[in-house]
């Protein structure tokens, strides 16, 4: 019986470089954490309001009394506006993400284990979606949907649902396209042809054989796009379409960066938090994207 | 080298598979080719066939088209006397058991996310045979047949295994539902020269144990010669010469089939050989040779063979050629 | 006769994370100028590692590479890089399995071997292309003068292997290694390109070193042959005596176990059964001896020496076979 594993040298000669060690995979997840739990938890936090602004207390140094990270100029506690912004920003980010991926992973999907016409009016999608630059998509959305009328203040959809939108119709066709790339490959292998000759409907091997071999590289993606829509989302508050100014980290950004030299903190502190953040979510990805490639190697 | 004539095919014995005039085509940029060019063979049951030929000689698609993998241009493919060819989407899902196919490149063959005991089950529960307990019952014993130890690899992932290995579980799987018909497409030319015989000895040892038929692919004429009842040779598309595998060793009618049969290097510096080497390379595939296609590099070509192609016929009992100047 | 190469007790070791990786185990062997040795072994037996390290193809840290490897004379392992380079293709050239390792598929042919002669010759450019039409004509190339204008993709696989070895040629080499040079063409283009190895080799006074898997290929090619296992030869002999006086057991084996064109229909082949051990692990048994039908108790236990018989047929067993192999 020879049933030994395969032991080939070359696969071991070539060590994986730049791997990163478990010290990265706990700093990384502890960070995350810290976020995810503070965005859940953030309320019960004994910490002043996000909004509340403390006129007697404007433009506090870090480390003050009462605020530990000190306040910007209206007198709003910086590390109360973190906590808030931690569930804006991610709640934003995450969730235009996650709904992007899906439907985008879907469509891609679907569109290359299918191919024609359903290939051809999908990927025409993906392209003109790609080709909306997001700031005008933002703009345009913000402006329809989420400006209040002239005689109803509280009219107009609220700022976080339209950029969590724009922001999904963004990221459908990133993670689309790669979706559908991925799945075209994994389509073209012989193991989804030995599918078909054993008798699986499409829909079964699309199920059992296509998804789950292309989820890997799409999860890899996802939480690189997360860090960047981030990002992004900053720089829509700077031009004034993202959340409400000192709702979200970018907007706290947005809000104080006029006072960069009287009160640097209050613009560098979000600066570090949004960094931090998208630093931990770059490990991820790297690190989905390196167990995927040592597995692919060996095929 | 047509077989629109299809003299060379058997009605007398029990029949399994019927390809009648089979044409496959593809389209590239520099035009549509016909990789199969109205191919007729036949297995009966219980016999192994074996198509040889080189790369472009449309072997493979041969099968992939047998299989109904890739679509047919025209011609039948009967198995039992149905016509797979005119079958479509849930019917023809359903004639896919008694059919079934083993590939070149056996890792590739097996999805690496799954592992081996949910790859052998998969026909079954497909197919819906048995409970779990039978299916998992089944899915061991076939391991075994295979000379696999279930409790070792049963829950282990194809990307651990070597080539022989993956190509041992990919025969399991293919006979967990008990096709009539195996076609084995390369099987065993990208493994080890010591593991092609483990292979070949368990493909032989599953077709007695399961009756089968074998539709046999190979490059490899030494291969072929030990294991097959009838050998086809192709070339460019066509079917040049079908012949009982001695036959075709010792005295190959057609000059294709001989410049073959002399390129085999035999492991044996005693035998001293007549090397019929073949000159030039072979003609594009999207514009063959008219009348017969080897007519470019054959060394008995004369005008005839340009003006009208050759039809197969038989030269001596079992052994037809399509040549219109025979060897012997 | 002079030996042309030679190497000695040639050990290559990997670092890797299992521990150190034994690829070649002491091999011992030379080609004498104008002989052709098949070197025979099949996928981690060493065959490739071992040529490769001794041409200094393989370096870095986890490399190690000990013995003697002589060209000529000259001590090569513990040449740098670009020392060796300099023996490549004026004293030994290389034909792999793969002619697009050797080709720059954005460049014409023409102009890839002219640079060559230009350089290493110190031609000048009117009689290197010259010469490039002559090489070409020497490998049979059809029309060479309107190939030099072609791209290496244009070609066939067969017409791409025979521009490699006219490269490889093209300086003069006093020996030709050939990797694999024909696994990945088909049958009848294989032995088109074998013939002009075997014609050059005549034409040119070459030596020749064939490594393959294939006992067929060096059977009609080479006037010794040496069969690797595991790292190490394990038999070694002028091909009439190894297929006529087989001795090893794995040799024997092989033989049988490869299905022939020749053969008996009806007879099943015999299989080796097992894997060839790994190469991290160590042990004082004979290499082969799991897969051995003879193997006894003192083949578990210890590790045979290479020994010759007095007739230069060296053997790697306690218990050669005696009577003519079939």
């Amino acid at each position: 019986m020879c049933c030994t594993p395969l032991l080939t040298h070359e696969s071991e000669v070539g060590v994986a470089k730049g791997r990163p060690g478990p010290l990265g995979f706990y700093l990384a997840s502890g960070w995350l954490l810290v976020c995810v739990f503070t965005a859940f938890f953030g309320d019960f936090f004994p910490l002043p309001k996000w909004d509340e602004y403390d006129y007697d207390n404007l433009g506090l140094p870090l480390f003050s009394d009462g605020h530990l990270l000190g306040t910007d100029y209206d007198g709003s506690d910086v590390l109360s506006g973190l906590v808030h912004g931690a569930r804006t920003s991610l709640g934003i980010s995450f969730t235009a993400v996650f709904i992007g991926s899906v439907i985008g992973g879907l469509l891609g999907i679907v569109a290359a284990y299918r191919r024609g016409w359903v290939d051809s009016v999908v990927t025409m999608y993906f392209n003109v979606s790609l080709a909306i630059p997001t700031i005008v998509l933002t703009l345009v959305m913000v402006a329809l949907f989420a400006t209040p009328n002239v005689d109803d203040p509280s009219s107009g959809w609220p700022r976080e649902l339209v950029l969590i939108i724009s922001l999904t119709l963004v990221i459908i066709p990133i993670l689309g396209r790669l979706a559908r790339g991925s799945a075209l490959s994994w389509s073209g292998r012989d193991f989804v042809l030995v599918a078909e000759s054993i008798g699986m409907k499409k829909r079964s091997i699309l199920r059992t054989h296509i998804i789950p071999n292309v989820l890997p590289s799409m999860m890899s993606v996802a939480f690189l796009a997360a860090g960047v829509v981030i990002v992004i989302e900053g720089g829509l508050a700077i031009l004034g379409v993202g959340a409400n100014p000192g709702a979200s980290w970018g907007s706290m950004l947005a809000k104080n960066r006029g006072e960069l030299a009287i009160t640097p903190h209050t613009t560098l502190v979000p600066a570090g938090v949004i960094g931090l953040t998208v630093m931990a979510l770059n490990y991820f990805g790297d690190y989905f994207r390196l167990r995927i490639d040592d597995r692919e190697s060996r095929i | 080298m047509t077989n629109s004539t299809v003299s060379h095919l058997r009605d007398d014995r029990e029949i399994l598979l019927r390809v009648e005039n089979l044409v496959v085509e593809y389209t590239t940029k520099a035009g549509t080719v016909r990789a199969v060019s109205d191919v007729s063979l036949d297995v009966a049951a219980g016999e192994t066939v074996a198509i040889v030929g080189e790369s472009g000689c449309g072997k493979s698609t041969l099968a992939k088209g047998v299989m109904q993998l890739i679509p047919t241009v025209s011609g039948k493919v009967l198995l039992n006397g149905n016509d797979l060819a005119s079958l479509k989407g849930e019917e023809l899902r359903r004639a896919r058991p008694n059919i079934q196919m083993i590939f070149q490149d056996s890792i590739s063959s097996l999805d690496p996310h799954l592992r081996v005991r949910e790859l052998v089950e998969q026909p079954l529960k497909v197919w819906g045979r048995g409970t779990d307990e039978e299916r998992r019952a089944k899915v061991d014993d076939l391991l075994r047949s295979v000379n696999l130890d279930p409790s070792i690899v049963g829950d282990r992932k194809p990307t651990e295994f070597s080539g022989g290995q993956c190509q041992r579980i990919s025969i399991a799987r293919a006979l967990s539902i008990e096709p009539q018909l195996l076609v084995c497409d390369e099987p065993v030319s990208s493994l080890d020269v010591s593991i092609q015989a483990q292979i070949l000895n368990i493909i032989q040892a599953m077709k007695i144990r399961y009756g089968l038929s074998l539709l046999f692919i190979s490059h490899d004429l030494a291969v072929v010669r030990a294991i097959s009842d009838c050998v086809y040779v192709m070339y460019l598309g066509k079917v040049c010469e079908v012949a009982p595998p001695e036959r075709l060793a010792s005295s190959p009618a057609h000059h294709y089939t001989h410049a073959l049969v002399s390129a085999v290097p035999i492991p044996d510096p005693t035998v001293g050989r007549r090397r019929a080497i073949l000159e030039g390379e072979p003609p594009s595939p999207t514009n063959p040779p008219s009348g017969c296609r080897f007519r470019t590099r054959c060394p008995a070509a004369t005008e005839k063979c340009a003006a009208e192609e050759p039809q197969l016929r038989e030269v001596s009992p079992g052994q037809f050629v399509a040549c219109h100047h025979p060897r012997g | 006769m002079s030996a042309l190469f030679e190497l000695e007790n040639l050990r290559v070791q990997f670092d890797t994370k299992r521990g150190k990786l034994h690829a070649v185990r002491g091999v011992t062997l030379h080609i004498a100028a104008g002989e052709c040795l098949g070197i025979v072994g099949e996928s981690g037996s060493g065959k490739t590692v071992m040529w490769r390290a001794a041409m200094g193809l393989l370096r870095g840290k986890k490399v190690h590479r000990s013995g003697s490897v002589r060209l000529l004379g000259r001590e090569l392992l513990p040449m740098s890089a670009k020392e060796v380079r300099h023996f490549w293709g004026t004293e030994i050239a290389m034909v792999f399995q793969d002619p697009m390792t050797a080709l720059n598929p954005v460049r014409r042919i023409g102009s890839q071997f002219s640079e060559a002669l230009v350089k290493r010759l110190r031609m000048d450019k009117a009689a290197a292309n010259e010469r490039v039409v002559e090489l070409l004509r020497l490998v049979r190339m059809p029309e060479p003068e309107k190939l030099v204008r072609k791209y290496p993709l244009q070609l066939s696989g067969g017409m791409r292997q025979r521009v490699m070895i006219a490269m490889a040629i093209a300086c003069n080499p006093k020996l030709l290694l050939a990797d694999e040079p024909t696994t990945a063409l088909d049958v009848t283009v294989q032995a088109q390109v074998l013939e002009l190895l075997s014609d050059l080799r005549e034409k040119l006074g070459m030596g020749m070193v064939i490594v393959t898997h294939d006992l067929g290929i060096v059977a009609g090619h080479s006037d010794r042959i040496a069969v690797l296992y595991a790292g190490e030869v394990v038999e070694l002999a002028t091909t009439r005596s190894l297929f006529a006086r087989t001795k090893m057991p794995y040799t024997e084996a092989l033989l049988k176990s490869i299905p022939r064109l020749d053969g008996k229909r009806g007879e099943t082949l015999q299989a080796i059964e097992g894997a060839p051990p790994d190469p991290v692990a160590q042990t004082a048994a004979c290499f082969f001896a799991p897969r051995c039908r003879y193997a006894t108790e003192k083949c578990r236990t210890e590790h045979p020496e290479l020994l010759d018989d007095g007739t230069g047929h060296w053997y790697r067993c306690f218990y050669p076979l005696k009577a003519p192999a079939q």
